[in-house]
């Protein structure tokens, strides 16, 4: 763990108090954010995003077919797992990872496993009673610098809307007996309903305010340095209503009731602001690859060999 | 079921390959911002991620080794990488196995009585399976270890090749792999010759073996040259942000 000394400590927090950060950065900004989705063949989906110059999340979502649970006979589920690469940092290296894999999978768990994620899971259930599709979402941290889960929440919705589900056909047996055939080409493949109002994560730190003693201070997208100055930090799950999906507050400082509320607000106006740009970049990126497909052309994927 | 037809008439393979012809290769070093060096290869459609940190302080002191650095392989599979969806935990013992295979191989090729009472890690993630794992990530690591700076007598190639219907041919894919024909993975080092690592897991004709270890070393040739400029690209890019 790198450790700060006092003087960075001020001009990284001074930094914040004047709304520029070491980077050039305002309080409220991303950093610049390289997206591409579809670069895992073997997945029925996936997105790889890299953050600035270090963060990079890889998320692959599987769908199987599996037996319903006994209580919830008529819909489908997900679920999550993140997993953090040694290559990411050395600290990550044998069992070194499982506190954070633990931490951030149930993190996402707990926004995507239930009806706040927005897909509608009634759909994902093929024979009531019987059998139905689990959405398998695996993120993996491969680099790492700061703020890995708005990282994991954008490439788990860009992998979300890149998934393709196998369409399924029906048949009566009789006497109340089904079976269905699950039909080969991609072409029918279908997209997951609802897979829009999949909600963003946006998480603010509060920094540390010896100084001022003012608490007014907030910011997203940390870099290492400064999560190292941050007294507390709130996730809040948005959706592209603006509804909050969740929240999760981390770190070990705490935050007063007047700057939850105020930081709720600042991550739901931002929530959106992110997820207008996201869709439209997805669909740009959806649209280029249908038309190479229609002209015959080859459609090259970049994966690690895209620009950084 | 019908068997599935690996090698046409023609003699061309199911992918549209010739016998002796590798997959598409591309690579890449210093792909990831934390490691200090780092490697991403595709090999067909198995892809491979490889970062190396060190050398530096060992970090179990029982392992300190006086005369020379230790070397500490980690492999890992990510769970999207294959066709079915399957979580390998880190003590699965095919991946511990492959692990010791790739330490023992570097070991004779990185320097390590320059470094004593230090170690370097080898961390590799296979993203995506389609045959080979083993040959990619021992490329990826070289590529990553070149691209840390540390100090190795040579590139390490690997390669494999396998036997249909007694034809040799190289670099098998996922399909050829499983449908039970013998498959050779051997890792040399180009300027010598030596070879570093063989291992097969099915049984071959010894008459055959002969020719398709020959076919696989052929294939680690062709690998070293295509490392080889990608390495020489990436340090005149690099040379040349420099002088600018």
């Amino acid at each position: 763990m790198p450790y700060l000394s006092q003087a960075e400590r001020d001009y990284i927090t001074e930094g914040v108090h004047s709304d520029l950060r070491a980077d050039g950065r305002g309080r409220l900004d991303y950093r610049a954010l390289v997206l591409e989705t579809g670069i895992i063949s073997q997945a029925n989906g996936s997105a790889r995003v890299r953050l600035g110059g270090g963060t990079d999340v890889l998320v692959g979502v599987k769908v199987e077919i599996d037996q319903v649970e006994p209580d919830a006979a008529d819909i489908g589920k997900v679920v999550c797992n993140v997993e953090c690469s040694p290559s990411a940092s050395q600290q990550f290296e044998g069992h070194g990872a499982d506190d954070l894999n633990n931490e951030l999978t149930q993190a996402l768990q707990r926004v995507l496993g239930g009806p706040q994620c927005g897909i509608n899971f009634e759909k994902l259930c093929i024979i009531k009673g019987q059998q139905c599709w689990i959405v398998y979402i695996d993120a993996m941290i491969l680099d790492y610098s700061g703020n890995v889960m708005d990282a994991i929440f954008i490439a788990t919705k860009a992998a979300l809307f890149n998934t393709r589900i196998p369409k399924t056909q029906i048949q009566d047996m009789g006497d109340g007996e089904f079976e269905f055939e699950v039909l080969d080409d991609v072409e029918d493949a279908e997209r997951l309903e609802g897979v829009e109002n999949v909600p963003v994560g946006v998480t603010l730190n509060k920094v540390w305010t010896v100084m001022t003693g003012s608490t007014k201070l907030n910011k997203e997208h940390a870099t290492p340095l400064e999560e190292l100055c941050t007294e507390a930090k709130l996730l809040i799950a948005v959706n592209k209503d603006g509804k909050v999906c969740g929240i999760q507050k981390g770190a070990d400082g705490s935050i007063e009731p007047g700057l939850m509320s105020e930081m709720i607000q600042t991550a739901k106006r931002v929530g959106q602001s992110l997820i207008r740009q996201l869709d439209q970049s997805l669909h740009n990126e959806e649209a280029q690859v249908e038309e190479k497909r229609r002209n015959g052309e080859h459609v090259e994927k970049l994966g690690f060999f895209a620009v950084v | 079921m019908s068997r599935l037809e690996l090698l046409t008439v023609e003699g061309l393979r199911i992918d549209g390959r010739r016998p002796n012809e590798l997959r598409k290769i591309t690579a890449k070093t210093s792909v990831l911002a934390q490691a200090d060096g780092s490697a991403y290869i595709e090999q067909g459609n198995t892809k491979c991620l490889a970062a190396v940190y060190g050398p530096q302080e060992v970090r179990h002191r029982m392992q300190i080794l006086h005369d020379r650095a230790i070397i500490n392989v980690e492999f890992n599979v990510a769970p999207f990488s294959t066709s079915e969806r399957k979580k390998r935990s880190k003590n699965d013992k095919r991946s511990l196995e492959i692990a010791s295979a790739i330490k023992q191989t570097f070991e004779p090729v990185v320097q390590t009585s320059q470094f004593p009472r230090s170690q370097i890690d080898i961390y590799l993630q296979v993203l995506q399976h389609d045959g080979g794992t083993l040959q990619a990530c021992i490329n990826a690591a070289t590529m990553a270890l070149i691209d840390a700076g540390i100090p190795m007598i040579d590139y390490v190639c690997a390669s494999t090749a396998g036997c249909i219907e007694k034809q040799p041919v190289l670099d098998l894919n996922y399909l050829e792999e499983s449908s039970d024909s013998p498959e050779l993975t051997v890792a040399i080092l180009p300027r010598t010759g030596k070879v570093n690592l063989m291992s097969m897991e099915s049984r071959l004709h010894v008459d055959m073996l002969e020719s398709v270890a020959a076919l696989a070393t052929q294939g680690c040739e062709q690998i070293h040259t295509i490392l080889d400029s990608v390495v020489r690209q990436n340090t005149q890019l690099l040379k040349d942000s420099m002088l600018q």
